[in-house]
């Protein structure tokens, strides 16, 4: 047994009070999980705690919160790893704080209908089938099932939309969730409206090209759904498969960016810009630019850019990078290696299989 | 005042199927849960789904597993309405877009489950409830405009009319603490089993046994209430479940000798043998000495592939990883027989109808009977879709010809006294949890695998005694807003009285069948015991014990021998 | 010691000042500087999104030529980004022989093959890791005392957790408040840490990306940092090179000066500002030149 302090959250909105920190100590054996340590204490010392909870075992996701400032399960997250986790780390304080990027209703407890659910209704997340429907199933190849069954593991939790920080500056982005439910049905073959589902949501301002890569959903989902990987595959389909040209510079951006490389083998950072735009003359590009040469002019000032290096940057193995581009941009089909999938190799038994 | 035909409490996979049943069927439908939908403890079913799909296999096929597994307990016309729509229901699943594993030609692929003579379990790697349940929601999100959903709503009390029908019921809604008095033509119970009475249980917090006693207190009657599931696989600890998934790929079961000692007991299915002969022979293993210091056997999953068990066992992985400190894929996991299912309920016919006019229920909370004695694995999502369905059809069908009751006003000030009788306690008693941890403890210590008169009885006075002090339980929270409090509290009355009949059934059946071993009874005896048993509430409040009989169509009881 | 060196391109780029102050720290901590000049962009995980065995082909040649590098005890990498967009190829490379294979196919006509196992360190784990901090405490010439340092790591080099090592034993979303410590200097807790500069949004969303470098940016002014200290190029712009229009977006003064990493240690070994080419900021570092005057003039001998 060890002992620890639970630091809370508190806040009662029938109080008029301000949201408040309150302290329980709990002992209980290092490897039982923080929602445990919250339900003894709700038990032993102050059943006005509030937190939704359910199946104890990290199915449900009912028990989303914040700990030591990370969203994830209260019932997945072990005592002495949260003790000991984040640069304030005292190997006995717990800090429990509600998810963010959500209203709180009372403790611990958000309000996920007002962000998650209503993102999730925003994909229009039921199947759209395919026709004609078959008598019996649809066929299906086995290892498209298995695609499907990543984001289809999705419990719902919202902590990847708890700490997504495209969403704390812009409220309306579609958000890591809700993009991995609309891949679950653009990767199902059953489904009638991929390109749809993706025209949606490529060309929404606050859709997938909204997405900063920060990995934080990544490393918030409890369940391996990697939403920010789904995001990537979401804009490599629409892009790729279905040459949609979003509004949103998504689409022109990838390309300039993966052009730019294939030229000068590193990145002309001075290309880049216009390029997503559409080109340097472009229209689009024009208003763009314009607006960046205070910028442009200050890092010309400074010394950090010239003329020279700016347009004649050279790379020494142009030829080389050229041709790894011709090779596999040249294939019929896109190789991709889903972990997810394949699993990592074990050393000794791989080997021989 | 929200009214309509058909109203569902509990929106698990009976309650959702039974939804998007009686909105196709064109009725009004509401359906209420006490948690978001896609937390009910239908999402933590791992293993799959039954069905006679497979050309080579046949419905009757399945239903003889079914009827064997049952102890010969389960009715027979319910088994064969079950085995028979089954296929029907998993192509509708899939059409849904349930994400069902597919085999190397790309159709529908099944795994090995317990008690079945050939493979025909349909699965979505370890996730097939979460899989299911999640699509039905989908679905439901679909159908937004012909189902209203109240998410979060705690039902507190079912209502009657004047001619004791069921006419609707009175929820609280969880955010505001509002009562509000829900009128229908028909209601459909969905709500679960009650494993919380038993501590430890694989079941969620959740499943306290609420639509189990609400019907009991109006007067329907129960059955099967002895019996209750014992699952194999349950890490010690914490009661977590570990599917029968992992033994349908090739895992084993080893006691502490390393003997695969299945062999002694079941020769032919191993540990693919029904549930309650797998958890007796793992008891008995530990009870005489041959299990671990923890009282616990080794399953080994290290005899599946690697590669397989990350594809089709990846949940348990997970759960080994974080819950156990195992890796399942490098050595055994040490687990004992848990409480995980009750096969009693509340009694209903084969479209879910209870004798209470207007009432009806579907999947765990009911008993048909499908499973009698002993549920087999893959059973019970089955349960839950093809009753569920059946209900909702029945009751948007019986709504046609029935008037739209309205309860009166003074219903919910009965119910707000109530609530606030809870608000007012002085605190002086237990706490709420106290009480529950002792109820728990003691019905997983005398009500469990094994049980002998003495022990029953002892438990009786145990529950008894509880059900004195539950109403004096102290609480902390007196708000209004998500008040988790009040509802321990209305749910620890709800668990005593579940487990009340349990205990009175389990007494009075002096015999052992399917999940009920007695110690003092060892035998079967189907001269004298092959009935169901019922226990209803009385006029004076108190449980009365009857019988009812057990239909057989096709299939005369025989030797259970695995 | 010997490293096979990826300067990354922006550093060659954009941020001269942090090309030219690695290569003035390195010979102070002992650090051979083999230079990768062959090697291609890593990707910018950009190139991943677009086509993955394309960056996990350009990075596993990327490997391979370090590999090639005789006596290199690793590689080092001087920026954020490469070190999460390579982890993440080198991840697939190593997780599965057959894909490895496959790739070491393309790269075969140029006389290269990436063998599994590669390490690749940014200097920063580097400096903790391989240099160590007692070892860099040892060496420093002009403690930093008084000078008040925000930390921000760039969202690719601290998650996802477990693809960069980071662990109980390897507490490397820390190191960079270690190194500030060694260093004398005093670490400065805000909000922005461990956030997004909003780089990978520039021409998608410029609004939000800037959004989130002004936010920071005012977090730290608010924690009264002296400055910011970034091991990413890429951050470095968003966070320096755009501060002046990432304050018209936030609404507010900002003057919060972002050092490169080399550039924080050098101070600290006893360069000058001008020598780490610290004039070459948007934003000039007014508060760590004066804070360097301020000091001894010289740097105590050694």
């Amino acid at each position: 047994m060890a002992e620890y302090t639970l630091k809370l959250r508190r806040y009662d909105p029938q109080s008029g009070e301000a949201p408040y920190y309150e302290e329980f100590q709990v002992d209980l054996e290092p490897h039982r999980s923080v929602l445990e340590a919250i339900l003894k204490v709700r038990g032993e010392q102050d059943g006005s705690v509030g937190i939704r909870c359910s199946c104890r075992a990290a199915i449900c996701g009912s028990c989303g919160v914040r700990i030591n400032g990370r969203a994830g399960l209260a019932c997945h997250t072990h005592l002495d790893h949260a003790a000991t986790s984040g640069v304030n780390a005292d190997g006995r304080t717990i800090l429990v704080e509600p998810m963010g990027n959500m209203p709180v209703i009372k403790d611990l407890i958000v309000d996920m209908d007002a962000v998650h659910w209503k993102k999730i209704q925003r994909v229009t997340p039921w199947l759209i089938n395919k026709q004609p429907v078959p008598e019996r199933e649809y066929v299906v190849p086995h290892e498209n099932m298995v695609d499907v069954t990543q984001t289809m593991a999705c419990i719902q939790c919202g902590a990847c939309v708890s700490d997504c920080l495209s969403m704390e500056v812009d409220p309306l982005f579609v958000g890591p969730a809700a993009s991995a439910k609309a891949y679950r049905f653009v990767g199902d073959p059953r489904d009638a409206e991929q390109y749809e589902r993706l025209k949606d949501l490529a060309e929404d301002p606050h859709g997938i090209y909204d997405c900063t890569h920060c990995f934080n959903c990544i490393e918030a989902c409890p369940k391996g759904v990697a939403p920010m990987s789904q995001i990537m595959r979401l804009r490599r389909v629409s892009s790729a498969d279905h040459e949609i040209e979003d509004r949103n510079n998504g689409y022109r951006h990838e390309h300039a960016f993966v052009k730019n490389i294939r030229r000068n083998g590193l990145l002309h950072e001075a290309d880049l810009v216009p390029d997503s735009y559409g080109g340097k003359l472009h229209p689009r590009a024009v208003p763009e630019l314009i607006s960046s040469l205070p910028t442009v002019v200050r890092g010309l000032q400074r010394g950090k850019m010239t003329p020279a290096k700016a347009l004649l940057h050279q790379h020494k193995a142009p030829k080389e990078v050229k041709r790894i581009f011709d090779v596999i941009e040249g294939r019929d089909q896109r190789l991709e290696l889903n972990l997810y999938i394949s699993g990592t190799e074990d050393d000794e038994s791989e080997a021989q299989a | 005042m929200p009214s309509h035909d058909v109203l569902i409490i509990g929106a698990g996979l009976a309650g959702q199927r039974a939804a998007l049943a009686a909105a196709d069927a064109g009725a009004s439908v509401a359906i209420i849960s006490k948690v978001h939908p896609v937390r009910s403890h239908s999402v933590a079913a791992a293993g799959g789904i039954n069905a006679a799909l497979n050309p080579e296999d046949s419905w009757e096929s399945h239903a003889f597993d079914t009827v064997k597994g049952s102890d010969y307990l389960g009715d027979q016309d319910a088994i064969e309405v079950m085995c028979r729509e089954a296929p029907d229901e998993i192509l509708w699943l899939e059409h849904a877009g349930v994400t069902f594993h597919r085999n190397g030609s790309g159709h529908l692929g099944t795994r090995a489950f317990g008690g079945a003579s050939q493979a025909r379990t349909y699965y979505v790697a370890d996730i097939t409830g979460q899989a299911i349940l999640h699509v039905l929601y989908e679905q439901l999100m679909k159908h937004h405009e012909q189902v209203d959903r109240y998410e979060e709503w705690f039902t507190t009390t079912l209502l009657q009319d004047a001619d004791g029908g069921c006419s609707g019921c009175v929820a609280r809604d969880i955010r505001t603490g509002r009562l509000e008095i829900f009128n229908a033509k028909s209601v459909i119970l969905a709500s679960g089993g009650a494993g919380q009475a038993f501590r430890p249980t694989t079941n969620a917090l959740i499943c306290t046994g609420d639509g189990i006693a609400q019907a009991y207190r109006v007067g329907a009657p129960l059955m099967d209430m002895e019996m209750i599931q014992y699952h194999p696989t349950t890490l010690a600890e914490n009661g977590f479940l570990i599917t029968e998934g992992a033994r349908g790929e090739g895992a084993h079961l080893y006691n502490a000798q390393g003997e695969r000692f299945m062999e002694r007991y079941a020769p032919n299915k191993l540990e693919l043998a029904s549930r309650d002969v797998v958890s007796r022979a793992e008891q008995t293993e530990i009870n005489e000495g041959r299990g671990f210091p923890d009282g616990t056997i080794a399953l080994d999953i290290t005899k599946v592939p690697r590669k397989r068990t990350l594809e089709a066992l990846r949940e348990i992985v997970n759960i080994g990883k974080d819950f156990a400190g195992v890796d399942i894929t490098r050595e055994p996991i040490h687990i004992k027989p848990g409480m995980h299912y009750i096969m009693g309920g509340v009694k209903t016919d084969v479209d879910g109808q209870t004798p209470i006019p207007g009432l009806y229920a579907a999947g765990e909370v009911a008993c048909v009977s499908v499973h009698g004695g002993n549920r087999l694995g893959a059973n019970s999502l089955l349960d839950t879709l093809i009753f569920g369905r059946r209900s909702g059809e029945h009751a948007a069908a019986r709504a046609r010809g029935v008037a739209m009751p309205k309860a009166p006003a003074a219903v919910l000030r009965d119910a707000q006294g109530e609530i606030d009788a809870i608000l007012a306690r002085d605190g002086a008693g237990r706490r709420v949890s106290e009480i529950k941890t002792e109820l728990g403890e003691t019905m997983n210590q005398y009500v469990a695998v094994f049980r002998d008169a003495e022990g029953l009885s002892h438990a009786l006075e145990v529950v008894r005694r509880l059900k004195e002090e539950a109403p004096k339980a102290a609480i902390d929270d007196k708000g209004s807003v998500f008040n988790q409090d009040v509802l321990a509290a209305i749910e620890l009355g709800y668990m005593l009285d579940v487990a009340e009949t349990i205990v009175l059934a389990a007494q009075e059946r002096k015999e052992s069948r399917g999940a009920q071993f007695r110690t003092d009874f060892p035998e079967r005896d189907d001269a004298e015991w092959l009935h169901h048993i019922t226990v209803s509430r009385g006029d004076d409040g108190a449980p009365r014990l009857a019988t009812a009989p057990v239909t057989i169509t096709k299939w005369q009881p025989q030797e259970r021998t695995y | 010691m010997k490293v096979a060196y990826w300067p990354g391109c922006v550093s060659r780029g954009f941020t001269p000042e942090l090309h030219g102050s690695m290569a003035a720290v390195a010979p102070l901590l002992d650090i051979e500087l083999v230079e990768l000049d062959r090697a291609s962009c890593c990707g910018a995980g950009v190139i991943a999104e677009h086509n993955q065995e394309l960056a996990d082909t350009l990075n596993a040649r990327t490997f391979a030529l370090a590999q090639q590098v005789e006596g290199a005890e690793l590689m080092m990498n001087i920026c954020s980004t490469c070190q999460g967009a390579q982890s993440e190829c080198q991840e697939r490379l190593d997780a599965n022989g057959e894909y490895r294979a496959h790739v070491n196919e393309t790269l075969a006509a140029e006389g290269l093959s990436y063998e599994k196992g590669l390490t690749n360190k940014n200097f920063l784990w580097l400096l903790v890791e391989e240099i160590g901090l007692d070892a860099l405490r040892a060496k420093v010439r002009r403690p930093l005392t008084n000078l008040k340092v925000g930390p921000f790591y760039g969202c690719y080099i601290v998650r996802p957790t477990d693809r960069l090592g980071i662990d109980d034993e390897h507490p490397r979303d820390q190191y960079l408040h270690q190194v500030i410590e060694a260093l004398g200097g005093t670490v400065i807790d805000y909000a922005g840490t461990y956030k997004c500069c909003g780089f990978p949004i520039i021409t998608m969303n410029k609004e939000a990306s800037l959004k989130q470098a002004g936010r920071h940016l005012g977090d730290a002014m608010d924690a009264e940092a002296d400055c910011l200290v970034v091991p990413c190029p890429l951050c470095h712009l968003n966070l320096d090179l755009q501060q002046p229009v990432a304050a018209k977006v936030v609404d507010r003064e900002l003057a919060m000066p972002v050092l490169h990493l080399p550039q924080l240690v050098g101070l600290a070994l006893g360069l000058d500002p001008k020598q780490l080419g610290m004039s070459k900021h948007v934003v000039k570092p007014t508060s760590v030149i004066d804070w360097t005057t301020a000091v001894v003039a010289a740097p105590a001998a050694a």
